[in-house]
């Protein structure tokens, strides 16, 4: 089957920057039949709530893998929402034309809940582009996690703005709570990225929100393609519903071939 | 061949986990390519006593060729003997210890007087670090992963007994690694981007089996972490199998 990884992160706190790495990592995904991996960027290597000049680091070297493995990464322009629409604007619109970026990527910046998303929104529908927001479920954070959304949070921004397509990152993580706050809003994608692959939830997924929502991701480095393929060809789903997940969905989402 | 040294009958709170006679079970095992599994019962974490949990198991497993029993002593318990005793009777090969799940500490007294009577015995041990990840585990179950300074002093002293540390996480393996050796682990709740690969690194493949935890993950995308690890055949033979035959006495 062909698989696109909607979640990775070649570069890890500053870690797999060099050509000889990403090319290893280009072989590791296609010898798993990884066609393409969206690439996130170093999101944390400043900590969660970067400034402007900070963003334009870590997104310039995503451009950059890109621009080496044009032919396998893809990039999402990485945000602080907090910093205002006008930086907002500005920084979109830098890694959409000198990137093509296909998407926006959000951390713990902020929670997806709190105003300063309209200025996501609006980046979305300007450069008609998807966001990915860290979800996360609340039951068992801890103080000072405020910031990381979520998955009540993340179904809010997305009934305040049903004409903006969002993933809402990490099932494991949101759980079968998650499912449920993402059901009925066909706006929102779930992607199956990282945490251990607690079984039975991509079947619950499905079975709430349709195979035409869930999406294949890892969290590479953190996480592992075998594990990851392995658990979505082990749930008791179609063929059919595999491939949309592997690949269909996220191929349409992002407009790649 | 593949053996899997950490699955489970019975069923875990909070979760839409499948409750699976052992027929199932093996069924379902097969359907991943897992010949052989060492089977516990999720009972001996939640019950007040592990030994009606043990008795089901022992029934359930005598009948499979595919299933070896591995029942849980639980320490915090005044009978533990009596409970190691039956143990031994019924001919188990190894016993498990849920110090999370059952309310002790590995620095407890007891845990002392065990292994000296454990020593008594040809039981081998395993000690289960964790059953789910305290970040994504329900909140009405708060349990948390074994202290990793209690798993180091326990290694230390008991440094003639080689155990295997079933549900161990990676940085704790890295940590352990550095001084003690009398350990093995399954790599169920090891996960990076190439686990096993690294883990032969760290410890050898002699020291490394496959583990599932099933039904709680996912049975396929585990089995496929080692399957698709870029290591030796020798290695991919150790931990796929041999390594368990050895500590699991399987014929």
């Amino acid at each position: 089957m062909r698989i696109i990884d909607v979640h990775t992160h070649p570069v890890f706190f500053t870690k797999g920057r060099k050509k000889s790495e990403l090319q290893k990592l280009v072989t590791h995904g296609k010898s798993h039949g990884v066609e393409r991996m969206i690439v996130l960027g170093d999101v944390l290597q400043y900590g969660g709530t970067p400034d402007a000049e900070q963003l334009r680091l870590i997104n310039d070297e995503t451009g950059n893998i890109q621009k080496m493995f044009p032919h396998y990464f893809v990039g999402f322009c990485y945000l602080n929402p907090n910093l205002g629409e006008k930086a907002v604007m500005e920084e979109v619109s830098r890694c959409v034309t000198n990137y093509n970026a296909k998407g926006i990527k959000l951390e713990i910046a902020n929670n997806a809940s709190q105003p300063c998303m309209r200025h996501v929104a609006k980046a979305c529908r300007e450069f008609n582009i998807p966001v990915l927001q860290h979800s996360w479920s609340n039951s068992n954070f801890r103080p000072g996690m405020e910031n990381h959304s979520d998955p009540d949070d993340t179904a809010r921004f997305a009934r305040r703005n049903p004409d903006v397509k969002i993933i809402m990152a990490h099932l494991v993580g949101i759980g079968y709570r998650g499912v449920i706050a993402a059901k009925g809003l066909d706006n929102i994608y779930v992607d199956i990225s990282g945490a251990f692959p607690e079984d039975g939830l991509i079947e619950y997924a499905v079975e709430h929100l349709g195979s035409d929502h869930v999406l294949y991701g890892t969290d590479i480095p953190i996480r592992q393609s075998a594990v990851k393929i392995g658990a979505v060809l082990g749930a008791k789903l179609t063929n059919a519903d595999r491939q949309k997940i592997f690949f269909d969905n996220t191929a349409q989402l992002l407009n790649l071939n | 061949m593949l053996i899997d040294t950490n699955v489970n009958l019975g069923s875990w709170p909070f979760t839409f986990a499948p409750n699976r006679t052992a027929a199932q079970l093996t069924k379902h095992l097969a359907g991943s390519g897992i010949n052989h599994a060492i089977v516990s019962h999720f009972g001996a974490a939640f019950q007040p006593d592990p030994m009606p949990s043990n008795r089901e198991l022992l029934a359930a497993t005598q009948k499979s060729s595919a299933l070896t029993p591995l029942p849980v002593i639980n320490l915090r318990l005044a009978n533990w003997r009596d409970q190691l005793a039956e143990c031994v009777t019924a001919k188990a090969t190894a016993v498990k210890l849920l110090p999370a799940n059952n309310n002790y500490s590995l620095r407890d007294k007891v845990v002392g007087e065990f292994m000296t009577a454990l020593s008594e015995t040809k039981l081998n041990l395993v000690i289960n670090m964790r059953y789910e990840d305290e970040r994504h585990r329900y909140f009405a179950l708060d349990i948390k992963g074994l202290p990793l300074a209690d798993v180091k002093l326990f290694l230390k002293r008991n440094p003639k007994v080689h155990v295997l540390l079933a549900g161990i996480m990676i940085p704790e393996v890295r940590e352990l690694a550095k001084k003690s050796k009398n350990f093995s682990i399954d790599i169920s709740y090891c996960e990076w981007i190439n686990s096993v690969e690294d883990l032969v690194k760290l410890l050898s493949a002699k020291r490394i089996m496959l583990g599932t935890c099933t039904p709680l993950l996912s049975t396929r995308g585990e089995v496929d972490k080692l399957r698709f690890s870029k290591i030796t055949k020798k290695a991919m033979e150790q931990i796929s199998s041999t390594n368990a035959q050895k500590f699991f006495n399987l014929q």
